[in-house]
């Protein structure tokens, strides 16, 4: 049943507001910025964060008269819904929820386990090959499950692997470019990370198209980032036959079966994962599907997976990211806030601004300052804020704005270790592994790649979308 | 990062160590035994006989007793001989043969200060155990409490097991230890007691079934036709050990004698090599 397009206006509704209202909520959303950019230094988690600047500002806006409090219709019956409930993306919060659950049952099957563990017996333990493999893997895996997912996996095999093959000294360099790849395998899909959701829902941009644009960029930042990593890294092929046969021994003692405890679950979850894509790709085209969304049919899978662990269903609940969902439920809220105090329509200004410097470097400037945002604070909010503020400005669905925002999102987490969560997984990796890596380090290593690919992506925008 | 160190146990734990087949060269073995050489030559003829397996292109050499009066003159002999296997008997050269808690001074000192390994057979003068010499070794035990990655331990009880004999493969996981963790544990609150019950059991019992696995695998590829059998158990380490052997009807123990982190016998093999006086014993 579609919802009543009231339930939607009740955000947008014109309304009258002080500048020193607008401003006050301006700071409010300044340091709800910082202070999730210092996250690990205030020792608390993102949804704590939000879930107190969101609970703050719902009780300014309602005492500053701000928020609309109204019954709505759904369906032809009046609901009394609380004001936050209706300021939440629920098909974003169901493409996350049920994705993340539907992974976490599948890697149960050792699917996951099992690529990994056989591109590494492939590469006979070759530093090279590895990396070119990790490095794709790392991409697929992020464009198929999620940044983070990603780099758990492959980042936890590069360290086991790396030990056994005892090439510990190469870790670093490892985990710094699947880190990197993260962000660039993350452009591949319409759900391969969280910005592309909130901003392709926004544009109203297919799976299909989604990957057709995204595509040819992933491939030659791929490359591109493999290249100056093993560069830099001075990873090497190995030298002798001695070598190769002692690399060859090493990882043959690898049994990629181990993690199967059922060879017919393992062949349901790779079965269920290729359809979940494809069910995906094509929601937007299937009947009854398209009406659902995207958010029903990551909640649909799931739930098919975790039939087959009904009795201990409870386990994988526990194990949900309840922190992230949280957050972005509290963001939501909080940005709704914002955008009924005008905080929006000020940064909107700004944004004009930018995006009047003309078709070219416009869209370049938001590309690059949309990356440097994202590099020092969580790319959500910037997504979910320039989305509302885009979606103001009612541009095509093809307009290469939305193209710069998405870009500059996912690659403007390479440029610091708190611009992503996967690029936070990889330095947590480092240090679970002894590895020193502070903030100023990380910059002075990653910064080569992320300016790399920030300029291939900006020509890409500008050429090709 | 809960889910980095779940993913980094699922590849650690898909990392095996696979067995690999070796020779193990027995080219000389001494025979040291109680009495004279003459008296020892004879002792020497029923470990030939025993060890049959071991072929004809092996040198012998027998010495009696009387041929060392002290410990370090039988070091001496060994020294010039540089054997590749030592075969003696309980309490040799020992006044203290009624005291079955010992090996014998000699015996004690020997395991500990050699790397070569020593078969240790019951004494020539027992009368309440089978005669060894009547046995062959058509059923070996290789006998450990950290069976995964002990490829030294495999190969030495493969090259004295007879061709299409058995090589019972043994591994006894100390129920006392287990329990005393597990009782630890139960007074965690962070950790599921019953999951980790369960799953610490599970893992301790497949670490071993998987090596075997490599085992059986590796003298597939080898065509060597020799039944591998498998004893993955949970009980007291001694009382386990020795049920099994008992039960199996081992005609040779294979166990380790030497431990890295002590200069002591390895913990299970004293009390076992005290306790098996009817079946042979080559503490490896």
């Amino acid at each position: 049943m579609p919802i009543d397009p009231s339930l939607l206006l009740l955000a947008s509704e014109p309304h009258d507001v002080s500048l020193g209202v607008t401003l006050t909520f301006t700071g409010i959303l300044v340091a709800l910025i910082v202070s999730l950019a210092l996250e690990e230094k205030i020792h608390a988690k993102k949804s704590v964060i939000v879930m107190t600047f969101a609970l703050g500002s719902l009780f300014l806006g309602t005492a500053l008269g701000l928020l609309p409090f109204h019954r709505i219709t759904w369906g032809g019956h009046e609901v009394d819904l609380p004001v936050f409930i209706p300021s939440v993306d629920w098909n974003v919060i169901a493409i996350i929820l049920g994705a993340s659950l539907f992974v976490d049952v599948v890697s149960k099957s050792g699917l996951f386990t099992w690529v990994a563990i056989k591109l590494t017996k492939v590469s006979r333990g070759d530093p090279v090959k590895l990396l070119w493999f990790y490095g794709l893997m790392t991409v697929v895996f992020s464009a198929v499950l999620n940044n983070v997912t990603a780099m758990i996996i492959v980042g936890s095999l590069t360290a086991v692997s790396l030990s056994k093959l005892g090439r510990e000294d190469k870790l670093l360099g490892f985990l710094l470019i699947e880190g990197l790849l993260t962000n660039v395998g993350g452009l591949l899909t319409l759900i391969s990370s969280v910005p592309n959701i909130i901003v392709g829902t926004a544009a109203g941009i297919s799976f299909v198209d989604f990957f057709l644009a995204a595509s040819p960029f992933v491939a030659v930042g791929t490359v591109l980032t493999i290249l100056m990593g093993a560069r830099l890294f001075d990873i090497k092929r190995l030298a002798s036959d001695a070598e190769r046969r002692r690399a060859k021994e090493l990882v043959s003692s690898f049994d990629e079966n181990d993690g199967i405890e059922s060879r017919a679950f393992f062949w349901f979850g790779a079965t269920m994962t290729g359809l979940f894509v494809i069910v995906i790709a094509s929601a937007s085209h299937l009947p009854v599907i398209k009406d659902l969304g995207m958010g029903y049919v990551a909640l649909l899978f799931a739930g098919i997976m975790i039939l087959r662990f009904k009795s201990v269903a409870d386990r994988f609940y526990q194990a949900i990211d309840w922190d992230l969902l949280a957050f972005f439920a509290a963001l939501f809220v909080t940005i709704n806030v914002m955008e009924r105090a005008l905080v929006l329509d000020l940064i909107g200004e700004g944004l004009h601004a930018i995006i009047g410097l003309g078709d070219t470097s416009g869209t370049a400037a938001l590309l690059v300052s949309s990356a440097v945002f994202s590099s020092v604070t969580d790319n959500i909010p910037l997504a979910a804020m320039l989305a509302k503020i885009l979606g103001a400005m009612d541009p095509a669905p093809s307009s290469s704005l939305w193209w710069a925002v998405i870009f500059g999102a996912n690659l403007g987490g390479n440029l610091t270790p708190i611009g992503s969560a996967s690029t936070l997984v990889a330095v947590t990796i480092m240090h679970k592994h002894g590895l020193k890596m502070s903030f100023g380090a990380f910059v002075k290593y990653a910064l080569p790649y992320a300016a790399a690919q920030i300029a291939l992506a900006t020509g890409y925008v500008l050429l090709f979308l | 990062m809960d889910k980095v160190d779940q993913f980094e146990s699922l590849f650690r734990s898909a990392t095996k160590p696979a067995f690999e087949r070796e020779e193990v060269p027995i080219a000389s073995v001494l025979v040291a035994a109680d009495g004279s050489d003459e008296e020892a030559e004879a002792y020497g003829d029923r470990v030939r006989s025993f060890l049959d397996t071991l072929g004809a292109n092996v040198h012998w050499r027998d010495v009696g007793s009387d041929g060392f009066p002290t410990i370090n003159a039988l070091h001496e002999i060994l020294e010039a001989e540089q054997p590749d296997l030592i075969c003696t008997h309980r309490h040799l050269a020992s006044a203290s043969r009624r005291w079955q808690s010992t090996l014998g001074e000699y015996l004690d000192v020997l395991t500990q200060t050699t790397d070569t390994p020593v078969l240790v057979l019951p004494h020539p003068g027992a009368e309440d155990v089978p005669d060894f010499a009547q046995r062959d070794t058509s059923m070996v035990m290789a006998l450990t409490n950290h069976l995964p990655g002990d490829g030294r331990l495999v190969n030495t009880a493969l090259r004295l097991t007879r061709p299409q004999g058995t090589l019972a493969l043994c591994h006894i996981e100390d129920d006392l230890v287990f329990e005393r963790y597990m009782e630890v544990i139960s007074r965690i609150p962070d950790v599921d007691t019953d999951l980790a019950r369960e799953t610490i059991h599970a893992q301790l019992e497949k670490e071993p079934r998987d090596w075997i696995t490599s085992v059986k695998q590796a003298l597939d590829t080898a065509g060597v036709h020799v039944r591998v059998q498998e004893l993955v158990v949970f009980g007291h380490h001694l009382k386990t050990c020795l049920h099994h052997v008992k039960e199996q009807e081992a005609g040779l123990v294979v166990i380790h004698t030497k431990d890295e982190d002590q200069s002591a016998m390895h913990g299970l093999a004293y009390p076992l090599a005290i306790d098996l006086r009817d079946t042979p014993l080559l503490m490896a």
